[in-house]
């Protein structure tokens, strides 16, 4: 858990920009521009391209992804198996924190209620 | 301006080896996507920390063909590999080493400069240094320079730090008389070394009162042929070079040959008397 966190804080600011590149990742191979839509598509914020590839080079140097050969001059990137086992840890942290939240959400409104 | 132009611009920003790896696939990208205000200034911020994060520049390095195993290893694996940095790419010099490299140089030039001040130092200047020959010039130029030199009086030449005495004209000074000899032989000059051999300070001129050379340092008393007296710590007589006139009557001193002044034995040891006390010195 703590590893999670020095993970996320060795990312800085890109932390959170490099999870949406990763979740899009999951469902396949992508190019930049493709991410960039892709994000927009799922996630209420979007990705500005430098930011992009600031998160694309931060992820390959740690490994989590890859690029892939091209014919085009856009190059796609792929998720690496560590790539996937950082996501998942990532989502677990999320879903417990999404559980304590909801939790101490449902005991504040009850209090209102009362 | 025109878009891509303005692409170029900012690519510019980025440093030449994020251009290599990324640059096709991201002007790609631009042209696909034109960036708007807010997507030139996510650039710039993110150009200017390519260049703060020169390691975070992965070669190009594709992976090709099957995809890799699908083994899923612990959550802890890649974790911690997370921010691990590959060597910096070739051509890149790290930080590390720059500073070692110019941490070497200036070494190496501190290095260069002492030697080449101590050579400098210790490199005999027989031109115009203590060693050399030294043309006085004739006997009649110097009686021009300082007339006294007739009369007896040392003729200082400074660059040998010698005195040239005009032996008989010099004896008649310490004696009291008046005499004039403007063209004394070469056997009748005297070139004394203004070095004391007691510490070697400079040997001054004559003193009025006695005609006596009388060190600074000390008080070592020498007559006006350099022969040590009584007075002060010198063992010896103060030093000489050889002396001669060559052809053209140019009064030469050859430093090179130094002629130990006589020991102090006494007063009648000495080739000249004056008449003053033995044992007195200038004040």
């Amino acid at each position: 858990m703590s590893e999670e966190r020095g993970a996320a804080s060795e990312l800085g600011r890109f932390a959170e920009p490099a999870m949406l590149v990763l979740v899009s990742l999951s469902d396949g191979p992508k190019h930049g521009y493709a991410i960039m839509t892709d994000v927009e598509a799922f996630a209420a914020s979007s990705l500005g391209p430098g930011t992009l590839y600031a998160v694309l080079a931060r992820l390959q140097a740690g490994g989590l992804i890859e690029p892939l050969e091209s014919d085009d001059r856009r190059r796609p990137y792929r998720i690496t198996a560590a790539g996937a086992a950082a996501l998942s840890g990532q989502l677990a942290e999320m879903r417990r924190f999404l559980r304590i939240g909801r939790l101490r959400l449902r005991g504040a409104s009850e209090g209102l209620d009362r | 301006m025109r878009a891509p132009r303005m692409h170029g611009l900012l690519m510019r920003c980025y440093p030449a080896p994020w251009r290599e790896r990324y640059g096709s696939e991201f002007l790609a990208l631009l042209e696909e996507r034109p960036p708007g205000l807010r997507q030139a200034l996510d650039i710039l911020s993110a150009a200017l920390d390519a260049r703060i994060h020169p390691q975070l520049r992965p070669g190009p390095v594709l992976a090709a063909g099957p995809a890799i195993a699908p083994e899923i290893p612990s959550l802890s694996v890649p974790l911690r590999s997370y921010g691990v940095v590959p060597s910096p790419p070739a051509g890149a010099m790290s930080r590390r080493i720059f500073m070692r490299r110019m941490l070497g140089a200036g070494a190496a030039l501190l290095s260069v400069e002492f030697l080449g001040g101590t050579l400098a130092f210790l490199w005999p200047q027989f031109r115009s240094g203590l060693g050399a020959k030294f043309r006085l010039g004739r006997l009649a130029d110097i009686v021009v320079q300082q007339p006294s030199f007739a009369n007896g009086w040392p003729y200082a030449f400074t660059p040998a730090r010698a005195f040239l005495v005009n032996v008989p004209a010099a004896k008649e000074l310490a004696l009291g008389h008046d005499a004039s000899i403007p063209d004394p032989t070469a056997d009748q000059l005297l070139a004394l070394w203004r070095r004391c051999p007691h510490l070697g300070c400079q040997v001054p001129q004559l003193c009025d009162s006695l005609k006596r050379y009388t060190c600074l340092c000390h008080g070592s008393t020498y007559n006006i042929l350099g022969e040590k007296l009584k007075e002060g710590p010198a063992e010896r007589g103060m030093d000489r070079f050889p002396v001669s006139i060559d052809e053209d009557g140019v009064v030469v001193i050859d430093t090179a040959v130094i002629v130990a002044g006589a020991a102090n034995l006494g007063p009648e040891h000495l080739t000249f008397t004056d008449p003053f006390p033995y044992d007195i010195k200038c004040q």
